[in-house]
């Protein structure tokens, strides 16, 4: 693998902490009184957090050989994806493509396990949304990144997605964990596909002359929890 | 007996006072919490089945109103059925020795290959604060999983949650091993990209929109 394919970063809490307006609008804060817990909870959690050090992510580039919209496949290395039509589309275009992986760290996914645990269910609930908005942001910050070398070099990024998201089956994160082996985020598969530490993303960015950056189809899809739907197009 | 503490605990459950300690809600600062007022009215004499009835149950039915409405929120919902816990732990004693009858017995999950936990642990605690005994099973349940807790509750309902298209569809196979070691096994579905029509299609007995919905349903069965 050339060396400038694979970029890996690391971030302090205090780079990518979701800000106190964003976490509002994600918990519908603004909705409650002003001396509610969870807005308490939160304005005193956020200062313990900032020692938090293990935000990690990386990405690796990637030739296409194969991208069949029409069948919802992508190929690349020999190993095939099955992205699914939807997010077949939105690679239109893409020559590379970027496989990252991303995650906020272990430690939030804990302290959520232990809120739960003791049965203090409010506050797992906004530790899991603190983490779920923080690594929403590290790996906003890589895709910044990926973006600005690509512009450099005349190519543009398509949007970022995600196994599990736009009916690309979440059992194809095996073959894209196996196209990223050395990523050092230390996040580990389930055998059910899933991410561990809780608090992680994985997917693909396309790269190319003609890849566009799309915003995400909500509009067509009926999941109005899904975190997506709270980002903001780059 | 008149009924000014159920109707006390009542207004603590619906906003989520705990106890004493708890400073919110601010107008009711320094006042008991839904903890003490229960120890309070068992002491009196109250029946533990007003309690459960009257306050608990009745609370709980009125807040998963006002979020099925919009009129209040996950943060809200999450602080009533803390204070509603803690009131129900002063009843356990009573739920063991048979005084008090649960309306039966709820074994609910998330799907396997799913971690989402909030719609489901919402669904939980409201259908334990409407009088059912729930085993919880997490997040990423596995089919075997469901089989053996079926095992050791044969009565219970099973509820399924999935958040995402692409782990609903794991739904199916729980519920066909469902279907073949217990065919009379009611099994509600739920989660935000279910439909009725997907429950159906996939020979679920429910679907709860919401939680407020999956109460509905249950209590249907129960009575």
């Amino acid at each position: 693998m050339p060396e400038s394919s694979y970029s890996s970063f690391s971030y302090s809490f205090k780079e990518v902490k979701p800000a106190k307006e964003d976490l509002d609008d994600f918990l519908q804060l603004h909705l409650v009184e002003e001396d509610h817990p969870a807005l308490l909870f939160i304005e005193n959690t956020l200062p313990e957090l900032q020692q938090l050090a293990n935000i990690r992510g990386s990405y690796r580039i990637m030739d296409v050989e194969v991208l069949n919209i029409a069948d919802g496949i992508l190929i690349v290395e020999g190993k095939t994806l099955h992205i699914g039509i939807q997010v077949a589309g939105y690679l239109k275009g893409s020559e590379q493509i970027a496989v990252f992986v991303a995650t906020a760290g272990p430690e939030l996914t804990d302290m959520a396990d232990h809120f739960s645990a003791d049965g203090e269910l409010l506050e797992a609930y906004l530790i899991d949304a603190i983490g779920s908005l923080t690594v929403e942001k590290a790996m906003d910050n890589i895709q910044e990144s990926l973006e600005l070398s690509s512009k450099e070099e005349g190519l543009s990024c398509t949007n970022r997605y995600s196994p599990g998201y736009c009916n690309w089956p979440l059992v194809d994160q095996h073959t894209l964990f196996s196209l990223i082996p050395d990523q050092t985020s230390g996040v580990i598969l389930t055998e059910s596909a899933l991410m561990l530490p809780r608090k992680s993303v994985s997917g693909v960015i396309g790269i190319g002359k003609k890849a566009r950056h799309r915003d995400y189809g909500c509009a067509t899809c009926n999941n109005q929890t899904c975190i997506y739907r709270k980002i903001l197009s780059a | 007996m008149n009924t000014q503490l159920i109707e006390q605990i009542f207004t603590c459950v619906e906003f989520g006072k705990i106890n004493e300690a708890s400073p919110y809600p601010a107008t009711m600062k320094g006042q008991p919490g839904s903890d003490e007022l229960t120890k309070l009215a068992l002491e009196q004499g109250y029946d533990p089945n007003v309690i459960l009835y009257d306050a608990l149950i009745a609370s709980m039915n009125k807040v998963g109103q006002k979020f099925s409405e919009n009129k209040i929120f996950v943060p809200q919902m999450l602080l009533s059925a803390k204070s509603m816990s803690a009131a129900m732990a002063h009843l356990k004693p009573y739920f063991s020795s048979g005084a008090v009858k649960r309306k039966g017995t709820f074994i609910v999950g998330t799907v396997f290959g799913d971690l989402h936990d909030i719609g489901k642990n919402l669904l939980s605690m409201m259908v334990e604060g409407a009088g059912w005994e729930v085993v919880d099973l997490g997040v990423d349940v596995k089919t075997e999983k469901f089989i053996e807790t079926l095992k050791l509750y044969p009565d219970a309902v099973v509820g399924i949650s999935a958040l995402l298209t692409t782990t609903m569809v794991n739904i199916p196979q729980v519920i066909t091993a469902i279907r073949e070691v217990s065919p009379a096994t009611k099994v509600i579905v739920g989660g935000a990209p279910l439909s009725a029509d997907f429950a159906k299609s996939v020979g679920a007995d429910g679907y709860g929109r919401d939680p407020q919905e999956g109460v509905q349903w249950l209590d249907k069965l129960a009575s």
